[in-house]
C-alpha cells in the first residue's frame, strides 16, 4: 500500500473526528430518503400500528404497482415536469451562454449595474413577485397553459446562471479570444469553436443547477398560473394521493422516487461532461 | 518606404501616456527585436501593430496602405503570444488549422499545408495530441506553426521563449532564426533578453519608458551605443560609468580628469564641454589587469569565477556604486586584495551631462560588414 502524500496524514483521532462530522451530516440527507424508501415498502395498514416498527415486515413493491392504478393521470405529471424544466433549462442556456460570454469579456457601459440587478432579482424568490405576475399574466391570457409555468421559471433562473457561467468562462484565458481574433475568427466563432468546448464543465454545471431549480419551482408556479390537470407537473401530482379522508403514504412515497428518477436519470448521464483540467496546456502557467 | 511604417505612435491608458511618439520603419524581410525593460511598452506596441489595441494617436501603414481601422487578418499579420494560447479541446493538427478553418479552406489544401507547417517544425510526430500533453517548447511550436500556416507578411512574437528553460530557449532560438531564413519572412519580436536581441535581430530597437531609445544594429548598439540607457542596457554585466570633467577638446578627442589621471578619448569633439562634468563608460569585458591608460586601484569585494570568465565586484568611489570587471577565467585575484585594473581610451564611451553620447572613432564596417545595412546581410 502506498502511503498518501505527506500533506494529506492526518493522526487517528483526526481521522474519527472526520468520519463524525462526516456521518453526523450525512445522516440528516440520507434518514428521510431512507425512512421514506421503507415506508413506500410497507402496507398502508402496518404503517400506523403501535409500536412503530422501522423495519418493514413483510414489506413488498407493491405500493409502485398500485400508486398508477390511484391516481391515473400519474405518468403525465411527471412528464409535464420534465417537459417543463427541459424547456426551462435549453431556453436558459441558448439565452445565457451568450449573455455570460459577453458579462466575461466585453467592456461595455452598465454591465456592473446589470450584474448587481440580477443579484438582486436572485434575492426576491418568485414567491413574492406572484401576485403581479399573475396579473401580467391574466392580461396577456397565458394563464393555464405551459407557458404560464416555464417563462417565470426561465426569468427567475437566468440571473444566477450568468453569475455561475461568467465566472467559470472568466477563468479561460483571454489569450485564446484574441489568438482566434487575430486568426480572423468572429465572435460567435470564436465563442461556438472555443469559448463553449472549453466552458462545457461550466455549462453543465449550469444545466444542472438550472434543471433542478425548475423542478423546485414548479410547485409554486402551477398552483397559481394553471389550473388544468393535464398541465400539472409533479409536485402537484403528488397532492392527487392526499385523498378526503387520508393519506396513501405508502403510495405517495412510492411515486415521489419514480417521479424524481427521470431527473435523476439524466444528471446521472450529464455527469460525464463534468470533466475538469479541460484547458490543460492552453497557456504557460 | 519600409513594409511597416509607424508614423508618431501614441498610445494612452487614461492619461498615463505609455508609448510617448514611436516613428519606426521596417524593411520587408527584416527580423527586428524591440527590447527595453519591464513596463516601456513593448507588448502595447506590438498588439497595436497587431490590431489588438487601438492607437491613440499616429498611424501605422503597411505597404503603404494606412491598417489602423484594419482587424489583424486584413492586416496580413500573424502573432505569436507570450502565453502560448493554444486551443486545449483541439489536437496540434486542429490548433495548426484554425486560421485555414476560419477561411473555409477546403480540406485537401488545408492538410498539405497543415503538414507542411508541422514538418518544418518538426511536429509531425505529434498532430494527433493535444496541447496538455506537449512539453513547453513542443507547445510554442505549435503557436508559431497556427502562425506560419496562414503565410503572413509580417510575424509578431511576444516574448515566445521566456518561459522556456536556458538550454530549449538557445534551441528555439536557433530554430526560430533558421525559420526566418527559410520563410523570409518579416519578423517583429519583442523580448527582454538580449542574448536574444542581439543573436537574432538584423536591427534591434531600444525601447525605454515609452519611447525609442536607439534603433540599430546589435553590434552598433553594442559599440555606439547613443546614451547611456542604452549603453546600460546592452551588455552583460552593464557598463562601468565614471563621472570625469573635461579638460580640453581637440581634434583627437576630448580629454578628461579622473580623479588627477588624465586620458584623451578619442570621440567627435564639441564646443563648450571644458569643465563640465562627462560620463566615461566602459564595459567590464574590457577592462584589463595591470595599468592602462587610465589605471583604477579597486579592492573586489565578490569574484564569480564562470570558469571562461572571472567577474569582479568593487565598490569605488564614495557613490557606493559597483564597479564590475571582467577578466580571464584564471585571473589571480581574491575577494578584499587590492588590484590594479587598466582602461585602455580606444574602449571608452564618453557621454555629455544630459546622457548623450559623443560619437566614437569607431569604424563600425571594419568590425562587420553588414553591420551599416542589414538588408545587404
Ligand atoms: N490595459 C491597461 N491599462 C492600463 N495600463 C496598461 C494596460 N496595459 C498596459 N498598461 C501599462 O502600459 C505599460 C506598458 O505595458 P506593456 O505590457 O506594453 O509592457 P512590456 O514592455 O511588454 O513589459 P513586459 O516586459 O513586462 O512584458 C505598463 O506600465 C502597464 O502598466
Ligand atoms: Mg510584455
Amino acid at each position: 500500500m502506498s502511503q498518501p502524500a505527506m500533506i494529506n496524514r492526518y493522526r487517528w483521532h483526526e481521522l474519527v473526528a472526520i468520519y463524525c462530522g462526516i456521518f453526523v451530516f450525512l445522516a440528516f440527507i440520507l434518514a428521510p430518503f431512507v425512512e421514506g424508501f421503507l415506508v413506500s415498502l410497507k402496507p398502508l395498514g402496518l404503517l400506523f400500528s403501535s409500536p412503530y416498527k422501522f423495519w418493514p415486515e413483510n414489506g413488498s413493491f407493491a405500493a409502485y404497482k398500485s400508486m398508477w392504478v390511484s391516481v391515473p393521470g400519474f405518468a403525465r405529471y411527471i412528464f409535464n415536469s420534465f417537459f417543463i424544466s427541459s424547456i426551462v433549462t435549453v431556453i436558459v442556456l441558448v439565452l445565457v451562454v451568450p449573455a455570460a460570454y459577453a458579462f466575461a469579456r466585453f467592456k461595455f457601459r452598465g454591465s456592473g449595474a446589470l450584474l448587481a440587478a440580477f443579484l438582486a432579482v436572485n434575492m426576491f424568490s418568485g414567491a413574492v413577485l406572484l401576485i403581479p405576475l399573475f396579473r401580467l399574466m391574466r392580461s396577456l391570457g397565458v394563464l393555464n397553459t405551459y407557458f404560464a409555468m416555464i417563462v417565470p421559471g426561465v426569468a427567475f433562473l437566468i440571473p444566477s446562471a450568468i453569475w455561475l457561467l461568467r465566472t467559470y468562462m472568466m477563468r479561460i484565458p483571454r489569450e485564446l479570444d484574441e489568438a482566434a481574433f487575430v486568426d480572423g475568427a468572429s465572435h460567435f466563432y470564436t465563442l461556438r469553436r472555443v469559448i463553449l468546448p472549453i466552458a462545457m464543465p461550466g455549462i453543465t454545471v449550469v444545466a444542472i443547477t438550472t434543471f433542478i431549480g425548475s423542478y423546485a419551482q414548479q410547485f409554486i408556479f402551477a398552483l397559481t398560473f394553471n389550473s388544468k390537470t393535464e398541465y400539472m407537473p409533479l409536485p402537484i401530482g403528488l397532492y392527487a394521493y392526499f385523498g378526503r379522508q387520508e393519506v396513501i403514504w405508502n403510495e405517495l412515497m412510492a411515486a415521489s422516487f419514480v417521479g424524481i428518477a427521470p431527473a435523476v436519470i439524466l444528471i446521472f448521464l450529464m455527469q460525464r461532461y463534468l470533466v475538469a483540467g479541460l484547458t490543460a496546456g492552453a497557456v504557460k502557467q | 518606404m519600409g513594409q511597416l511604417n509607424l508614423n508618431r505612435i501614441q498610445k494612452f491608458y487614461g492619461t498615463y501616456e505609455v508609448l510617448k511618439g514611436i516613428d519606426l520603419e521596417v524593411k520587408n524581410g527584416e527580423f527586428v527585436v524591440f527590447v527595453g525593460p519591464s513596463g516601456c511598452g513593448k507588448s502595447t506596441l506590438l498588439r497595436m501593430i497587431a490590431g489588438l489595441d487601438e492607437t491613440s494617436s499616429g498611424d501605422i501603414l503597411i505597404e503603404g496602405k494606412r491598417v489602423n481601422d484594419l482587424p489583424p487578418v486584413k492586416r496580413g499579420i500573424a502573432m505569436v503570444f507570450q502565453s502560448y494560447a493554444l486551443y486545449p479541446h483541439m489536437t496540434v493538427f486542429e490548433n495548426i488549422a484554425f486560421p485555414l478553418r476560419v477561411e473555409k479552406m477546403a480540406e485537401e489544401k488545408l492538410k498539405a499545408k497543415v503538414e507542411h507547417a508541422a514538418r518544418i517544425l518538426h511536429l509531425d510526430q505529434r498532430l494527433q495530441q493535444k496541447p496538455g500533453m506537449l512539453s513547453g517548447g513542443q507547445r510554442q511550436r505549435v503557436a508559431i506553426g497556427r502562425a506560419i500556416v496562414r503565410e503572413p507578411k509580417i510575424f509578431l512574437f511576444d516574448e515566445p521563449l521566456s518561459n522556456l528553460d536556458a538550454a530549449l530557449r538557445a534551441d528555439m532560438r536557433i530554430e526560430l532564426a533558421k525559420l526566418h531564413r527559410q520563410l523570409q519572412a518579416t519578423m517583429i519580436y519583442v523580448t527582454h533578453d538580449q542574448v536574444e536581441a542581439m543573436t537574432m535581430a538584423d536591427r534591434i530597437v531600444v525601447l525605454n519608458a515609452g519611447q525609442i531609445a536607439q534603433t540599430g544594429a546589435p553590434l552598433e548598439l553594442y559599440h555606439k551605443p547613443a546614451n547611456t540607457f542604452v549603453a546600460g542596457f546592452i551588455g552583460n554585466p552593464k557598463m562601468n560609468f565614471l563621472p570625469v570633467r573635461c579638460k580640453g577638446v581637440s581634434d583627437a578627442g576630448v580629454e578628461v580628469d579622473y580623479k588627477g589621471q588624465t586620458a584623451v578619448i578619442p570621440v567627435a569633439p564639441q564646443g563648450g564641454l571644458v569643465g563640465r562634468t562627462l560620463t566615461l563608460g566602459v564595459r567590464p569585458e574590457h577592462i584589463t589587469l595591470g595599468p592602462g591608460d587610465l589605471t583604477l586601484k579597486v579592492t573586489p569585494t565578490v569574484i564569480e569565477r564562470l570558469g571562461a570568465h572571472t567577474v569582479a565586484y568593487a565598490a569605488i568611489g564614495g557613490e557606493g556604486e559597483n564597479f564590475c570587471a571582467m577578466l580571464p577565467g584564471t585571473a589571480a585575484i581574491r575577494p578584499e586584495v587590492t588590484i590594479q585594473t587598466g582602461i585602455q581610451v580606444a574602449d571608452c564611451h564618453l557621454f555629455d551631462e544630459a546622457g548623450i553620447a559623443l560619437e566614437r572613432h569607431v569604424e563600425l564596417t571594419d568590425i562587420d560588414m553588414g553591420v551599416l545595412d542589414p538588408a545587404a546581410a
